[in-house]
């Protein structure tokens, strides 16, 4: 399919069909005034012919007819545009899904196969114990992450149909986080997490328990997750700027590169390549958080000096103090 | 009776949680296994190891497993080739069949049917190895000699009558003709002939690539500055065409 889009002839690509278009277009308002003048000019010949006195009123018609002919043709030239601009949606969104098929599949297929294997590996052939107990954790690490893909896929699906389920309820934002960490310190085990709050206060704010923890969870993984330090550091600081609350995410990470940093969060979107699954994963967690974000009237934010050098997100959210 | 020599096979697979069930149920069979990560240290165990099969995924860090399947067939067309990949559609299976694989399976593959696939090629393979061919030498199978335009490449004496001579070709020479050869009319980039001709990854030493054309080009090209054949496509690579 992506191969009929890139091997089409390239006068059927759409930026030619728009410039053929659009000079076609131009090239009809020159004719359409150029024969008009003609035909104006052949009547005002006729009409000095027989000494009729029409040379006046043709005069000010002419600018008329141009004048409505030129919005005629700009609201077509409009339109094409928008179409083009359209179109080019389209088949970047297409893209953009394939992607994700594409990867979506691998994360689904390699524990299922792993599954698949194991099982019919301990219906053929008998094990000592200890072999049994090592496959068997290979076992339940597949089912682990198979039933995290799909919970991202029905956490997606969940926020796009705007259906949260829970109440949002008025926490502290600062014991959330904390809680957050002591509940959740088997995915954290060889990191330093500390939580930074310089003014001292209390952040009590309106959230959705399980949608903010997702936010959490995605943000503090991706921290764990692209780092090749040896003890990997998470930053958390609390920051009140006029009327708006920073929550800093600090990492010694990979960093992000520069032409990235506005990417990462489209949906589907995956860092690094597709072919050599230098990418892993759905592509889908950056684009939960910022939609988690917005349904709490916040936004996030990636900063990063480049590769090696971490990375930094920021919660943005509006805060009356 | 004779002990028989364990056959050996090369599992190149990046999921670690795949590669040790298929090592253990292969090794259950009675097969010596090794397993390799990644594309560039698979095709350096295939050489050192001289495996008897060998099973490879698509999606592979660095080289992807189609190029290493390319590689491969450069050098040796007999060598058994099993894919098993999480591409199941007709386009990924044709794609890997038109490169020279044996057998395509995808994930999730059945255990016993795999055994079963990997039995026969193994069987299959042992055939050619007692009918003849003794002398060793492996064969670009389909032809010895390779013709375009006023240029006639003998492939198994590596050598190439042009218009300059007669000419001697280096392995790397031949490597590379077979692989523009075997994609007459389609576009290279750089990084995959890097892939598929050396084994080895990264955009640092493409220049390698382009040295090697300027070379081709003095060889087989009536004016080197205009070349017919051998013909570079800005920002994607090379081409190789004739009538």
């Amino acid at each position: 399919m992506e191969q009929a889009i890139t091997r089409t002839k390239w006068f059927f690509h759409p930026i030619f069909i728009f410039i053929f278009s659009t000079v076609a277009l131009a090239t009809s308002l020159i004719l359409y005034i150029y024969w008009y003048m003609e035909v104006s000019t052949g009547l005002k010949e006729v009409a000095q012919k027989f000494n009729l006195d029409h040379g006046q009123l043709l005069e000010s018609e002419t600018w008329v007819v141009i004048l409505i002919l030129s919005i005629l043709v700009g609201i077509i030239l409009i339109g094409i545009f928008i179409i083009f601009v359209y179109n080019q949606k389209t088949i970047q969104l297409y893209r953009l899904q394939h992607n994700f098929i594409n990867n979506f599949t691998h994360e689904l297929k390699t524990p299922v196969t792993s599954l698949k294997l194991y099982l019919e590996t301990f219906m053929k052939h008998e094990f000592s114990r200890d072999d049994q107990k090592k496959y068997l954790d290979y076992m339940v690490q597949d089912v682990g992450r198979l039933s995290e893909n799909i919970n991202r896929i029905l956490n997606l699906a969940r926020i796009e149909s705007k259906i949260y389920g829970e109440e949002f309820v008025i926490v502290d934002l600062l014991s959330t986080v904390e809680q957050f960490i002591t509940d959740n310190d088997h995915l954290f085990q060889n990191c330093i997490i500390n939580t930074h709050n310089s003014s001292g206060r209390s952040f009590p704010y309106r959230i959705n328990m399980s949608l903010f923890d997702m936010l959490l969870m995605n943000l503090m993984t991706n921290a764990v997750k692209y780092n090749k330090s040896e003890k990997p550091r998470i930053d958390i600081i609390f920051k009140l700027y006029h009327r708006r609350l920073h929550i800093r995410f600090e990492d010694n990470g990979i960093g992000i590169e520069k032409t990235e940093i506005k990417k990462i969060f489209k949906k589907f979107y995956q860092s690094g390549r597709a072919d050599d699954m230098t990418a892993r994963g759905s592509g889908l967690g950056l684009h939960l958080v910022q939609n988690i974000a917005r349904i709490h009237k916040g936004k996030v934010v990636a900063q990063s000096n480049g590769r090696g050098k971490g990375s930094v997100f920021t919660v943005m959210l509006p805060f009356k103090f | 009776m004779k002990k028989v020599e364990k056959k050996r096979i090369l599992v190149v697979e990046d999921e670690s949680h795949i590669a040790e069930g298929l090592k253990l149920n292969l090794a259950l069979q009675g097969y010596d296994v090794m397993i390799t990560p990644d594309g560039v240290s698979g095709l350096d165990q295939w050489k050192k190891w001289q495996p008897d099969l060998i099973i490879l995924d698509i999606m592979l860090p660095g080289i992807d497993g189609l190029s290493v399947l390319q590689s491969i067939r450069l050098e040796n067309e007999r060598i058994p080739i099993l894919i098993l990949s999480a591409k199941s559609a007709i386009d990924d299976k044709v794609k890997g069949l038109s490169y020279g694989v044996d057998d395509y399976l995808a994930k999730p593959f059945d255990l016993e049917e795999l055994l079963l696939r990997i039995e026969r090629l193994l069987t299959q393979a042992s055939w050619y190895r007692k009918n003849g061919d003794s002398n060793g030498i492996e064969s670009f199978s389909s032809e010895r000699t390779y013709t375009f335009g006023g240029n006639r490449i003998d492939f198994e004496l590596s050598v190439a009558y042009c218009k300059r001579g007669e000419i001697c070709l280096t392995e790397q020479e031949v490597r590379l003709l077979k692989l523009f050869i075997a994609n007459k009319g389609k576009p290279i980039s750089r990084s995959k002939i890097l892939g598929i001709g050396w084994g080895y990854t990264g955009s640092m030493a493409t220049r390698t690539v382009d040295n090697f054309m300027v070379r081709f080009r003095k060889y087989f090209e009536v004016d080197p500055k205009k070349p017919v054949y051998f013909k570079s496509l800005r920002s994607v690579g090379y081409i190789f065409d004739h009538d």
